[in-house]
């Protein structure tokens, strides 16, 4: 019989560097979200298809991996995390006290196109925070995002915050039928401006269509939001970024945030604050969340909800991690078990080993053969450091 | 990044454009010009590294951020998609998709199911998607205008610049499917990461191109 040998695609084996880049981002991310008072859910891997159809969120339906259970209802590899935890959240958690703090270290599904170096299996870490609205939460959130990042030990990264709002208000005052609404929204999203000058070239009477040609161009450092009033007038959602601006330069985080009015992905779903976060020596951002006051409803209890997840293994191809040399193999005589764990348990992880061989030859040999630079030798005389 | 910033140019034509619009722009582009052995070119009067790559390739280099710009034709974007942002119509390498069928055949007058060759199976998708009609598509690797001649589909939908090669094979275009142009196309999070230097080159790139309209 042939044995099949390969993975299939969009999966891989995560080999010794590689696990311990996502371990060290997981750990870190895991004991911050603790330490803020974050509790974790484990939520099951295969869901009914409809879960994430009725959240609102739009994950593709070819993105999703189905299974067809026993009885014939689809099931999915779970394609997200957040939707999951609203459920939970708005049935078996709706006697606890809001605001719920909840956090979860779990690998998403989706299954993208052939060929184009994606992984289907993406480990996520993130936090909600339901039943709690306003600049404090928002802050909060914001604050807690960039503490997440800087805890893996990323040294060049920004977050970056817009808002839903703004681009509603404006799509609002414009005279325009809903799938030209949606084509602009998506010239706005791509940053698309020869589309969106085309797109607004009929409107160009209508008092928002300024706003929204320059709407692409407003990202970067906090003089955009000025730059955006400029342009649309006073509005509500600028204030709530202002606000949250000052807070956070006041608390030390201004250096970090960034602003994108042109953030506008998944407007049916998000319902005020955006973010996204970027690090250098990622392609795409490495972290996304966002404010999604209607999700909650969907599973039959009003609350409002925020949250953010962290793409684990983005986060840990920014950092260099090497996985440990061995150093020391040590080779034991009878009765010294516990001298020579005590040894082995005192050195770095992954630096010593014991070994299993019966004769101090086979001992050399193996130390040789596994690189390591020698064999530290327990007997009944003490212990003795022999060179390979 | 070491404050240099890399562009992958989709090989050919649109690499000449390309290649005057920066010289235009003040851009040594010699080592472009005689690339000899070397893959990666280093400006040496701006801050740009330059590759040349097939055009599908453009789009995966800059969705995986290893070139933070891109030069390619709206026709790939079209048919591959991908996320990155299109920030810029060059204006240069102009042509059309169109829908073309045998002269004085008639494509949508009937009820039988039409097929459609073409080497474009996702723009043609679209298309007729668009319409609310289903079409048969098959992907055609070589020269699509031979697919009707030998019966094998009702229409194609392809690039078309003047239609002498239409019209020499007996084929005419009945409508038209997009426009196409070359367009630069960003990363998304070196648009955001290094902003400065990419404005800067994007401002004058636009000024140029100005200047010339």
């Amino acid at each position: 019989m042939n044995i099949r040998i390969n993975t299939p695609e969009g999966t891989r084996d995560r080999l010794f560097a590689e696990c311990l880049e996502r371990r060290q981002v997981q750990s870190a991310l895991v004991e911050l979200f603790r330490r803020r008072g974050y509790t974790e859910v484990i939520t099951p891997e295969v869901e009914f298809y409809d879960l994430f159809i009725q959240s609102g969120n739009p994950i593709p339906q070819e993105a999703m991996l189905k299974i067809i259970d026993r009885s014939g209802k689809i099931m999915v590899m779970r394609p997200d995390c957040t939707a999951p935890i609203a459920r939970v959240a708005a049935t078996k958690l709706k006697h606890l006290a809001l605001p719920q703090r909840l956090y979860y270290d779990q690998t998403v599904f989706r299954s993208g196109q052939a060929h184009q170096g994606g992984s289907s299996e993406i480990a996520q870490c993130g936090v909600e925070m339901i039943g709690a609205v306003g600049v404090k939460a928002d802050l909060e959130m914001v604050a807690m995002a960039v503490d997440a990042l800087r805890s893996c030990g990323l040294a060049q990264f920004h977050i970056e915050l817009g808002h839903a709002g703004f681009y509603r208000a404006l799509a609002g005052r414009m005279n325009m039928p809903c799938d030209g609404l949606e084509r602009l929204r998506g010239a706005i999203e791509g940053k698309n401006f020869a589309l969106l000058n085309d797109l607004l070239e009929p409107y160009r009477g209508e008092d928002a269509c300024a706003a929204l040609r320059r709407l692409p161009y407003l990202f970067g450092g906090v003089e955009v939001l000025d730059q955006a009033q400029a342009l649309a007038g006073p509005c509500e959602s600028l204030d709530h970024l202002r606000r949250l601006y000052g807070e956070l330069c006041a608390a030390g985080y201004g250096d970090y945030i960034r602003f994108d009015l042109g953030l506008v992905h998944q407007l049916d779903y998000y319902t005020g604050l955006v973010f996204r976060g970027y690090a250098e020596g990622a392609g795409g951002p490495v972290l996304s969340g966002g404010r999604y006051d209607g999700l909650m409803e969907q599973f039959g209890r009003r609350a409002e909800a925020i949250g953010f997840a962290v793409d684990v293994d983005a986060v840990g191809g920014c950092m260099a991690v090497e996985a440990p040399r061995l150093e020391t193999v040590i080779h034991y005589g009878s009765g010294l078990l516990a001298q020579a764990l005590a040894v082995v348990d005192s050195r770095p992880a992954g630096s010593c080993e014991l070994s299993p061989c019966r004769t101090l030859d086979s001992t050399m040999n193996l130390a040789r053969e596994k690189g390591a630079a020698g064999v530290l030798l327990l007997d009944a005389e003490g212990e003795r450091w022999l060179t390979v | 990044m070491s404050g240099r910033l890399r562009i992958a140019l989709t090989k050919g034509r649109l690499q000449n454009k390309s290649v005057e619009l920066f010289e235009a722009m003040g851009l040594d582009c010699a080592p472009v010009c005689s690339p000899g052995r070397r893959l990666i070119h280093e400006l040496p009067n701006y801050p740009l590294d330059v590759v040349l790559a097939k055009a599908p390739d453009v789009i995966t280099y800059v969705e995986h951020g290893v070139c933070d710009l891109g030069v390619v034709g709206k026709d790939t974007i079209l048919e591959k998609g991908g996320a990155f942002y299109e920030v810029l119509d060059l204006g240069f390498g102009r042509c059309r998709f169109a829908l073309a069928v045998k002269k004085d055949s008639s494509f949508y007058g009937t009820y039988k199911t039409r097929r459609v060759a073409s080497k474009y199976p996702n723009v043609t998708r679209t298309f007729f998607e668009g319409k609310g009609m289903d079409v048969d598509i098959i992907k055609i690797e070589g020269s699509v205008e031979l697919a009707p001649i030998l019966n094998l589909a009702d229409g194609i939908v392809d690039i078309v610049e003047t239609g002498a090669t239409l019209k020499e094979n007996g084929l005419e275009p009945i409508e038209d499917v997009a426009q196409v142009s070359a367009r630069l196309i960003v990363n998304t999070a070196s648009m955001k990461l290094y902003k400065n230097e990419i404005t800067d080159f994007l401002s004058r790139m636009e000024r140029e191109l100005e200047g010339e309209a």
